[in-house]
């Protein structure tokens, strides 16, 4: 898919879990190296640099969520999270650290693909100009025009509404949690504000969604934020 | 504490006054052989003495008895003529006068002191009891000391039986001795009436009953805390005045009494919440031990048998069918552990919310969403009033209600029918329905599929352990909501949870018609 073959690091305790893992990577066109542990991660990580991290967080010599923090503090490459279903806090915190999605175990190969697929190539593009118009649905964001057209009707948004659709679509694909969009959207991480993020979430899909009740881009990540997703069609394409 | 009401009092009445007589009689058997030596007003003196000694030792009626004695020996042996009552000098007449006067104020002078020196050092007795007792609780460490030191204190100083009532706003009074006095006999109702006035409220027991005469209140600085029934030893009308005349010393008691018990309440309620952390601690480590251990194998499972499904160059047809079989019944089976483990969890202590104010509409799309294939290609129809208010609740919570009816309905629904989704105010609650095709639920099933592992009659042949509903009832209850499932006349089960309304947070409007800044 993308020039050259790109390397992904597994940090996961469980040899099975590692090796489907390495087989559906190995099958997206990527060079696997593994780690059982957050100190052999580490020691990988800097020998591989990976282009992705696949990061269990239950590991048996620390917090996966350590693991975050130090990878952050030298590089910038995208870290994927595999956590349990009734977990969300620590997803919560593994997302704030840095991490840029997670997967609820269990998972199924064809998921976890779809997700490194889309981290490697949100990653690999951050050198060039990001398209400032995107469309989904029967929507049309042009965000160097701040212009926003539903079926070629424009759409009237306010101030607050605009900047969440923004920093949303900015970060297409990527969850964002509760904290991170009250600072990029209302500044300062108030935690009071989060019955707004919610309200005005909600004023995005009343007004962009064909459902609002079901949104298709807009999403909801019970108990940790918010995603917004790319319709498949610009997956493809790009 | 020794027991001090009683003693010296004893002393008084026939006894006191044979002792006066014998005195008075000593005192003229010492003066007749000297009767030639003395002068009469020396012997005069002699009798005033036992008089006075009389009266301070035996009390105002053995002394009057002695005065008027005295005077009549003193006139019978020595006034002459002698062993005669006939008084030949007049003079004696004032003697007699005098000393009759003289002997009863020094009597009534020196029994009113030695009253008042009994009842001070009663009093002292009484203080340094009461001063003991509140020693004796500062120690206490349960309900029981409490009400046994009281007891004791109340037999050995007030001379009366009592019991220590704590009052329990759902069960009313109990004692807290570890065994109740048998003979008291408690009237609720009085009692009920000093708990609520504060205020301590008497009665007049028919004598010999047994029943307690006084009920006083436990008023401790943060609220009252139940009441003491008093009811004194022996029945009589003494004991009753004597109570009375000892309510203030009583009433510290009882203020005494109510400290040591809140104290001791608090004691217990403080160990309680330590015991509760830490049992509730053990509790959520073990279960996401468990939930680690169990979905480690399951993870591997679901993705192992993925692998092999999407294995390239694709597998034949039959193995591959065999790779799926194992893929979802893996994930079938995550499903159960989850579910189960949830059920522990929700189970094994208090549920912990993490609730937030938020619209309805969130967890409606997200579960959709989350269920996916589950779903089984049934469409889902949401149906909502217009304008909702934000409700509190936790999300992942009400997420898994949601997806475990929604499951159900999925489940039940013959293929391509519809479900629906209803949410509707109602009352001071939010309704939410999910309403499907399929045959219902068996009319006198009623709330009892709520049960943990009981599952509707025609379900022998479907999956399903019968924990789903268990677990949507306990996340909803949590909540202070409550949940039931009912056939709809035109067909089909629906179940229905409702969350109550509340308060929302005031949100401040955002200015409009900003597009320029937009």
């Amino acid at each position: 898919m993308t020039t050259g073959r790109l390397t992904v690091l597994v940090v996961e305790d469980e040899k099975l879990i590692r090796r489907f893992l390495r087989s559906a990577l190995e099958e997206e066109g990527c060079t696997v190296c593994e780690a059982d542990g957050v100190g052999r991660g580490l020691t990988e990580a800097g020998a591989c640099k990976p282009a992705l991290v696949v990061l269990d967080l239950g590991l048996p010599d620390g917090d996966g969520v350590d693991f975050i923090h130090n990878f952050r503090a030298w590089s910038e490459a995208p870290i994927l999270v595999l956590s349990a279903r009734s977990n969300e806090q620590d997803k919560v915190r593994a997302l704030d650290a840095g991490a840029d999605d997670y997967l609820t175990k269990p998972f199924g190969v064809g998921e976890l693909r779809a997700r490194a697929r889309a981290l490697l190539r949100r990653h690999g593009r951050h050198g060039d100009a990001v398209d400032p118009v995107v469309e989904f649905g029967s929507v049309r964001v042009d965000l160097s025009q701040r212009s926003v057209l539903r079926n070629g009707e424009p759409v009237h948004l306010t101030p607050i509404e605009y900047r969440l659709l923004r920093v949303l679509l900015a970060n297409s694909g990527k969850v964002m949690t509760q904290r991170h969009l009250l600072r990029e959207v209302w500044g300062g991480d108030r935690v009071e504000h989060s019955p707004y993020l919610r309200v005005y979430v909600g004023h995005l899909r009343q007004k962009l969604e064909e459902d609002p009740t079901q949104p298709t881009y807009l999403l909801t990540e019970t108990g940790v934020g918010y995603r917004f997703q790319p319709p498949v069609a610009a997956l493809e394409s790009s | 504490m020794g027991t001090v009401q009683h003693g010296d009092r004893d002393i008084q009445g026939w006894q006191g006054i044979a002792l006066a007589v014998a005195a008075c009689a000593a005192v003229t058997l010492l003066c007749l052989p000297l009767a030639n030596l003395l002068a009469p007003a020396n012997i005069v003196m002699l009798f005033l003495l036992t008089v006075l000694l009389v009266a301070v030792r035996l009390g105002l009626s053995a002394a009057l008895v002695a005065a008027f004695l005295s005077v009549a020996l003193f006139d019978f042996f020595f006034v002459p003529p002698r062993f005669s009552f006939e008084v030949s000098d007049g003079q004696y007449l004032v003697t007699f006068a005098v000393m009759l006067v003289v002997a009863v104020v020094t009597s009534t002078l020196a029994a009113n002191l030695r009253r008042n020196a009994l009842a001070s050092a009663l009093e002292a007795r009484r203080a340094r009891a009461l001063y003991e007792m509140a020693r004796e609780l500062s120690g206490a460490l349960t309900m029981a000391q409490v009400a046994e030191i009281t007891r004791v204190f109340l037999r050995n100083v007030m001379n009366a039986e009592g019991d220590v009532l704590l009052h329990d706003t759902q069960a009313g009074f109990r004692s807290c001795a570890e065994n109740a006095p048998p003979s008291l006999r408690i009237e609720p109702a009085l009692a009920l009436i000093a708990f609520e006035r504060g205020e301590p409220v008497r009665c007049n027991p028919l004598a010999g009953s047994g029943s307690a005469a006084l009920y006083l209140p436990l008023k401790a600085p943060m609220r009252m805390r139940g009441v003491i029934a008093v009811a004194p030893l022996e029945n009589s009308a003494a004991e009753l005045t004597d109570m009375q005349a000892q309510q203030e010393r009583l009433g510290t008691m009882a203020s005494l009494v109510a400290i040591a018990i809140e104290r001791v309440h608090y004691v217990e309620v403080a160990q309680r919440s330590q015991v509760d952390i830490v049992s509730e601690r053990l509790r959520s480590s073990i279960l996401s031990a468990l939930s680690h251990d169990l979905r480690t194998p399951l993870t591997a499972l679901v993705g192992l048998a993925d692998s092999l499904v999407e294995y390239r160059p694709p597998l034949a047809m039959p193995a591959r069918e065999t790779a799926m079989a194992i893929r979802d019944q893996s994930e079938y089976l995550a499903g159960l552990v989850t579910n189960l483990l949830d059920m522990a969890r929700l189970h094994a202590g208090k549920v912990t919310l993490r609730k937030e104010w938020q619209p309805i509409d969130e967890v409606i799309g997200s579960s959709i969403k989350l269920l996916g294939r589950a779903l089984a290609g049934h469409a889902v129809r949401v149906r909502r009033g217009g304008d909702l208010p934000l409700v509190e609740f936790d999300a992942v919570l009400i997420e898994r209600v949601l997806c475990n009816l929604l499951e159900n309905a999925a489940k039940y629904s013959p293929p391509d029918q519809d479900i629906g989704i209803e949410v509707a105010l109602q009352d001071d609650c939010l309704a939410v329905s999910v309403v499907d095709r399929g045959p219902g639920f068996p009319g006198e099933a009623g709330d009892s599929i709520f049960e943990m592992f009981v599952r509707g009659e025609h379900e022998s042949t479907r999956a399903g352990v019968g924990l789903g509903l268990a677990i949507c009832r306990a996340i909803v209850e949590a909540h202070g909501g409550s949940i039931r499932a009912m056939n709809r006349p035109e067909g089909g089960g629906c179940v229905s949870f409702s969350l109550p309304l509340g308060t929302p947070p005031a949100l401040d409007e955002e200015p409009t018609g900003l597009e320029e800044a937009s």
